[in-house]
C-alpha cells in the first residue's frame, strides 16, 4: 500500500492486484469489474471491502448471491419503498475481493416523488407487520421444499428410460432437464434473495431511528444499551443451540443413551451405538425430527460453500451435545432463560424512560421503540431461514451437479464446480448434454475444465496472502443508505481509521485498535484469530475470538470464548446481537483486527468503550 | 443517658440527640450510602457538661447582667463563657463516653491514633443554623483522646460566639435552652478521591454518572490543580462508556509532623495509571444512584476510597449536595410531539454527512 497518498484511498481504476492473481478477472461476471466506461462514475464514489459477505477471497459460483443481494437490497430502497434520499449499494471485484459502495442520493425532486411513495408503502408494512411475517414465512418455506424438491438428474443414461417413450413420449429428456434444473436452482436463489430483504430495510431504518431517539435523549448511550432495548430473546437463529440443548436433556433422561454420546466417536459411530437400543432409536428419531430445519445452520456465514452445515457434518452437532450433556451431569444449567431475557430487556427500556424528563419526550420514545420493537423480529428472523436453511439447501443441490460432471469427465472434484461461475455453468452442462445427445465416444473437454478449476484454486488460495486497501476512491460528504451505517458500521470515524491504517507501514506498531463498543464487560486473555472460518476447531475456551465477522450459528462457542474482536460490524451485526445474547464482551468493526492481532498475544478487550489493547505479543 | 451514639443508629427522630447533620449521616447510611464511620457525643453530653460543672448557671448569670447593644459588654461575655467550657474538665462520665467512642473507631478502623474530623452538628433546624452554633465548627485531623476532648469542648463554646449570643437575645431565644451535639468521624485516609455528578455535566444527559478522581486527598481534584481520569457510566445498563487516563503529576496528603495537608509528587509509574478498578467505578456510580434517588434530584458527590479498608467498605461518600448547573436550566422537550411514524419518516429523509 505504498502507492497511496495519505488522505485519500487508491482510485478503483489504478488499484495494483498482485501478479499470482493474473486470470481473476474471468472468474467473475464482466459487469462486476471496474470499467473504463463507468471509470468517471466509479472514480467519483467511495468503496469499502465488505468483510461481511466477503471477508475471504469469493468462489466464482459463491458470487451468485452477492449479485442477488445487489439487486434485492438495492431495489427495496430505490423502487419499492422508496427510501427517499438513499440509492442502492454497489459492487465490484478487485482481485477475489468484493468492494462495495452506497451511492450518493439522488436529485431533489426524485427525493420528493419517492418521499410521497415512502409514506403511503412504509406504514402499512409496519401496521400489518405480524400478518405480513405470517405470509413471508409460509411463501419461503414453500420455496425452500420447492427447492429440496427440485429434480436434478443423476446420471446421463445410456438410453432414456422405456417410461419415458412409451406410452407416450415425454417430449423432453435429461439433455433438457440438466439445463432447466440448472436454471430453476438459480432462479429459486434469486427469488429468495428478492424475499430476504422484504422487510429488512424497513427494520434498519426503524432501528437506525430509534437509535438517533434514544441518542438525543441520552447523548452518551451506547449502542450496546440501545440494541439491547430492541433485541427479542426468541430469535430463529437461536433455535438449533436450543435444540441440541433439549436433545441433551432427552438424552440424560433416557437410558444408556449420554453414555453413548459421551464417547470418543464420530458421529457416525454413535448413531450406530444408539440403533442397538430402544432408548437409542427413540433419542435418534427425535434427533431427525429437530433436523429439519433446525439443524440446516451453516457452520459459517451461509455465504461459502466450503463451510458446511450442521446437517453434512454431524460431528458438530455431535460434540455440542456431548458438552451439554456433561455439563447437565455436572447440575449446571445449560439452556438460556429467554423469558428472563425478555423481562431484562422491558426493565431496561422501562429505566431509561424513567429518565426522561417531560412527558412529550417519553410519548414519542414510547411511539420509537414500540416501531422499532414491531418490525425488528424480521431482522433476527429472517437470518436462519435465509443464509442457513435456504443456503444449505442450495449446496446441497449444486453438488448434485458437481457429481454429475465427476462422473462425466468434466470436474475432479464435487467442489469444483463452484470454481465456476452462474454464467459458466450451463456451458459445461450444454457441453455434457451435447456430447451426451451426439451418440457414443464423443470427446468433451474434460482437461480444459479442470485446468481452470485448478488455476482457479490457486488464484483463490494466493489471495489469502494478500491484503488489499480497505477501501477505494473519495470518501462522500454523506452516507443516506440504512445498511451502510448499520450493518457495516461505516461512519466518519471508521473511514478516518481506515485512512491512518493506509499510512502504516507495519501493523507491529500498532498496539490499540478502536472499534464498536458491541457488548458491554472488559476482560484479557490470549487471542484466537481465525481469518478463515473453518479454523473453527483449533479455538481452546478461554480464549479471545479475533475474526473478519463473527455469526449467530457458532452460539455454542460464545459460551466458550471469553471475547470477540471483529474488523468489520456495526450497530447490529450478527456478532454484536449474539455476544450481547451470550453477555461475551466484544468490541466489532476495528477494521484492522485480524491483520494487527496474532494468535497467542494477550489482549484485552474492553466491550464498553470500543477499545481493543495489546497488552503482550505472543 | 447516651453521652455517645454511633452514626449507624442515628435517623431523623435522633436530630433532638444529635443535631442535624449528624441525623442526616445516619439517615444515608440507613439508604445504603457509605461515609466514615464515627460518632455523635448527643446534646446529653453537653447538657450534663454545663449543668455538672455549674457553667449552666454562670452563663445565665453572666449573660442576665449584659446590656443589648453593648458590644464591648457581649464581646467580653462571649470570651468568659468561651473560656469557661474550654477549660473546665468534663466529669468522668462523659469523658470516658467519648474515650470509648474513640478507642472503638480506632479498632474499628485497625488504626492506633486514629485521625478524626470533630464536627459540631446544630439541634435547633428552624433557626438558622449558622447563629447558633457560632462558627459550625470543624476540626480535621485531630488525633488522641484529649485532643479530639478540647476540639469538643471547642464546638460546644461556639454556641456562644459574639453573634450567637446576640442573635438569641435580639430573637428572645432563651439561650439555656440552646443545645448542641458534635461529630466524630474517621478522617479518609484517602488512596483516591474526587468528585461525581449523577448526570453529565457537559451536556446534561440524565442517564449517565460522570465520575472524576486523582491520588490522595480529594483536594486535587476540587480545585482542578490535576486532570484527573474521567468515567461516564451509563446508570441502566451501568457500562463504563468513556474512560480518560490522565497524567496526575501531584496528589494531595496529609502532613502528620505539620498537621496540615501538603501536595506531594505522585511517583512516575502511577502517574498514568488508572486510579480506579472497575469494580469501584461500578460502585461508585451505584452509590450516586442511591443518592440521588434518596434526594430526589440530580447531586454533585465528593467521595474518596480509604486505603484501611477493603473494597466495598472503602468506598466514602463525604458530601453530597445538590446539583445547581442542569437542574435550572428549563426543560425544553428534546423530541416534542411525534409519533413512531413521523420520527420514521424524518428518519428516512435524514442524511449522514460525513465531514472530509
Amino acid at each position: 500500500m505504498a502507492d497511496t497518498n495519505e488522505g485519500r484511498f487508491p482510485d478503483p481504476q489504478e488499484i495494483q492486484v498482485p501478479p499470482e492473481l493474473e486470470g481473476w478477472e474471468e472468474m467473475y461476471p464482466s459487469h462486476y469489474l471496474f470499467s473504463k466506461e463507468r471509470g468517471e462514475w466509479e472514480s467519483a464514489q467511495f468503496w469499502y471491502q465488505d468483510k461481511i459477505h466477503a471477508p475471504e477471497p469469493m468462489p466464482p459460483l459463491d458470487l451468485l448471491f452477492q449479485e442477488a443481494w445487489q439487486i434485492a437490497l438495492s431495489q427495496y430502497t430505490t423502487r419499492v419503498f422508496c427510501i427517499p434520499p438513499a440509492q442502492g449499494i454497489a459492487q465490484r471485484m478487485v482481485g477475489p475481493y468484493m468492494y462495495i459502495c452506497a451511492i450518493a442520493p439522488p436529485p431533489d425532486e426524485i427525493i420528493g416523488e419517492k418521499a410521497g411513495l415512502f409514506e403511503k408503502r412504509v406504514f402499512y408494512v409496519f401496521e400489518h407487520y405480524n400478518e405480513l411475517w405470517d405470509k413471508w414465512l409460509t411463501k419461503f418455506k414453500a420455496l425452500g421444499e420447492e427447492m429440496k424438491g427440485l429434480e436434478i438428474p443423476k446420471e446421463m443414461p445410456k438410453y432414456v428410460p422405456e417410461d419415458q417413450v412409451l406410452p407416450a413420449p415425454t417430449g423432453c429428456y435429461v439433455s433438457y432437464d440438466l439445463l432447466e434444473s440448472f436454471d430453476s436452482l438459480v432462479n429459486q436463489m434469486f427469488k429468495g434473495w428478492q424475499y430476504h430483504f422484504e422487510m429488512l430495510n424497513l427494520t434498519y431504518l426503524a432501528y437506525l431511528m430509534f437509535g438517533d431517539v434514544t441518542r438525543k435523549l441520552f447523548p452518551g448511550i451506547s449502542e450496546s444499551a440501545i440494541g439491547k432495548m430492541v433485541a427479542g430473546a426468541y430469535v430463529s437463529m437461536f433455535r438449533p443451540e436450543e435444540e441440541l440443548c433439549q436433545l441433551s436433556r432427552l438424552a440424560v433422561s433416557l437410558n444408556g443413551v449420554a453414555d453413548i454420546l459421551k464417547r470418543e466417536m464420530t458421529a457416525d459411530q454413535k448413531i450406530a451405538e444408539l440403533e442397538k437400543t430402544s432408548d437409542g432409536k427413540q433419542w435418534l428419531e427425535a434427533f431427525e425430527k429437530a433436523k429439519d430445519p433446525w439443524f440446516y445452520v451453516s457452520c459459517g456465514s451461509g455465504w461459502f460453500h466450503y463451510e458446511g452445515s450442521w446437517i453434512n457434518n454431524l460431528d458438530i452437532p455431535y460434540s455440542y451435545i456431548k458438552s451439554y450433556v456433561e455439563r447437565l451431569e455436572n447440575g449446571e444449567t445449560i439452556e438460556r432463560d429467554l423469558d428472563e431475557v425478555e423481562k431484562e430487556r422491558d426493565k431496561t427500556v422501562a429505566k431509561y424512560r424513567e429518565l426522561i424528563e417531560s412527558d412529550e419526550d417519553r410519548n414519542a420514545f414510547d411511539g420509537a421503540h414500540n416501531t422499532v420493537r414491531t418490525i425488528y423480529k424480521y431482522a433476527e428472523d429472517h437470518l436462519f431461514w435465509v443464509e442457513h436453511w435456504f443456503h444449505t439447501i442450495w449446496f446441497s443441490k449444486i453438488r448434485e451437479f458437481g457429481t454429475l460432471l465427476v462422473d462425466n469427465g468434466m470436474l475432479n472434484e464435487v467442489d469444483d464446480i463452484f470454481m465456476f461461475n452462474r454464467y459458466e455453468i450451463p456451458e459445461i452442462l450444454t457441453e455434457v448434454a451435447t456430447a451426451w445427445a451426439l451418440g457414443v465416444d464423443i470427446p468433451v473437454r474434460g482437461d480444459y475444465y479442470k485446468a481452470k478449476a485448478d488455476k482457479r484454486k490457486k488464484i483463490l488460495k494466493a489471495a489469502g496472502d494478500w491484503m488489499p486497501s480497505p477501501a477505494l476512491g473519495i470518501p462522500p460528504e454523506e452516507v443516506a443508505e440504512p445498511f451502510t451505517i448499520m450493518l457495516w458500521g461505516v461512519t466518519t470515524d471508521k473511514v478516518k481509521e481506515w485512512l491512518k491504517g493506509m499510512g502504516e507501514v507495519s501493523t507491529e506498531d500498532v498496539s490499540e485498535l478502536k472499534g464498536f463498543a458491541s457488548s458491554a464487560g472488559v476482560v484479557e486473555g490470549k487471542a484466537r484469530v481465525l481469518k478463515r472460518l473453518d479454523e473453527i476447531v483449533g479455538l481452546e475456551p478461554g480464549e479471545i475470538l479475533v475474526c473478519p465477522t463473527t455469526n449467530p450459528s457458532w452460539a455454542p462457542v460464545f459460551t466458550k470464548i471469553k471475547a470477540a474482536v471483529t474488523d468489520i460490524g456495526g450497530l447490529t451485526s450478527h456478532a454484536a446481537i449474539v455476544c450481547r445474547e451470550y453477555g461475551v464482551p466484544s468490541v466489532t468493526g476495528t477494521g484492522i483486527a485480524t491483520s494487527v492481532i496474532k494468535t497467542g498475544d494477550t489482549i484485552q478487550v474492553d466491550g464498553e468503550t470500543g477499545v481493543v489493547t495489546i497488552v503482550e505479543r505472543a | 443517658m447516651d453521652y455517645i451514639l454511633n452514626f449507624e443508629i442515628l435517623d431523623k427522630t435522633s436530630l433532638p440527640m444529635v443535631g442535624g447533620k449528624n441525623a442526616s449521616l445516619g439517615e444515608m447510611i440507613k439508604s445504603g450510602i457509605r461515609v466514615p464511620p464515627g460518632f455523635a457525643v448527643t446534646t446529653d453530653s453537653y447538657l450534663n457538661f454545663i449543668t455538672e460543672t455549674g457553667i449552666k448557671d454562670k452563663t445565665f448569670e453572666i449573660l442576665s447582667h449584659m446590656q443589648p447593644d453593648d458590644v464591648d459588654a457581649l464581646n467580653k461575655a462571649s470570651a468568659e463563657i468561651q473560656g469557661l467550657i474550654n477549660n473546665t474538665s468534663m466529669n468522668d462520665e462523659v469523658q470516658s463516653a467519648i474515650e470509648r467512642g474513640y478507642s472503638q473507631l480506632c479498632e474499628k478502623c485497625v488504626f492506633e491514633d486514629l485521625p478524626v474530623a470533630v464536627r459540631s452538628s446544630a439541634t435547633a433546624e428552624d433557626l438558622p443554623t449558622a447563629s447558633f452554633a457560632g462558627q459550625q465548627d470543624t476540626y480535621l485531623w485531630v488525633v488522641g483522646t484529649d485532643n479530639i476532648i478540647n476540639s469538643v469542648r471547642k464546638c460546644w463554646a461556639s454556641l456562644y460566639t459574639p453573634r450567637a449570643i446576640d442573635y438569641r437575645n435580639k430573637n428572645d431565644f432563651p439561650h439555656e435552652k440552646v443545645l448542641i451535639s458534635v461529630g466524630v468521624q474517621k478522617m479518609v485516609n484517602s488512596r483516591t478521591a474526587g468528585v461525581m455528578f449523577t448526570l453529565n455535566p457537559t451536556n446534561g444527559d440524565p442517564s449517565k454518572v460522570v465520575i472524576e478522581g486523582s491520588w490522595g486527598l480529594g483536594e486535587t481534584v476540587v480545585s482542578g490543580s490535576v486532570n484527573p481520569d474521567k468515567f461516564v457510566v451509563d446508570k441502566v445498563v451501568m457500562e463504563t462508556n468513556e474512560r480518560t487516563i490522565s497524567t496526575k503529576h501531584i496528589k494531595c496528603v496529609h502532613d502528620p509532623d505539620g498537621g496540615e495537608v501538603i501536595d506531594v509528587d505522585v511517583e512516575e509509574d502511577m502517574q498514568c495509571k488508572c486510579c480506579l478498578e472497575n469494580e469501584e467505578i461500578k460502585e461508585l456510580a451505584r452509590i450516586a444512584k442511591v443518592i440521588e434517588a434518596h434526594y430526589g434530584r440530580p447531586m454533585d458527590i465528593e467521595w474518596a476510597i480509604d486505603m484501611d479498608f477493603s473494597f466495598p467498605e472503602n468506598m466514602f461518600i463525604v458530601q453530597a449536595r445538590p446539583e445547581t448547573v442542569w437542574s435550572q436550566r428549563k426543560k425544553e422537550p428534546l423530541i416534542g410531539k411525534k409519533s413512531g411514524y413521523q420520527l420514521l419518516m424524518d428518519q428516512a429523509m435524514k442524511r449522514i454527512k460525513i465531514p472530509g
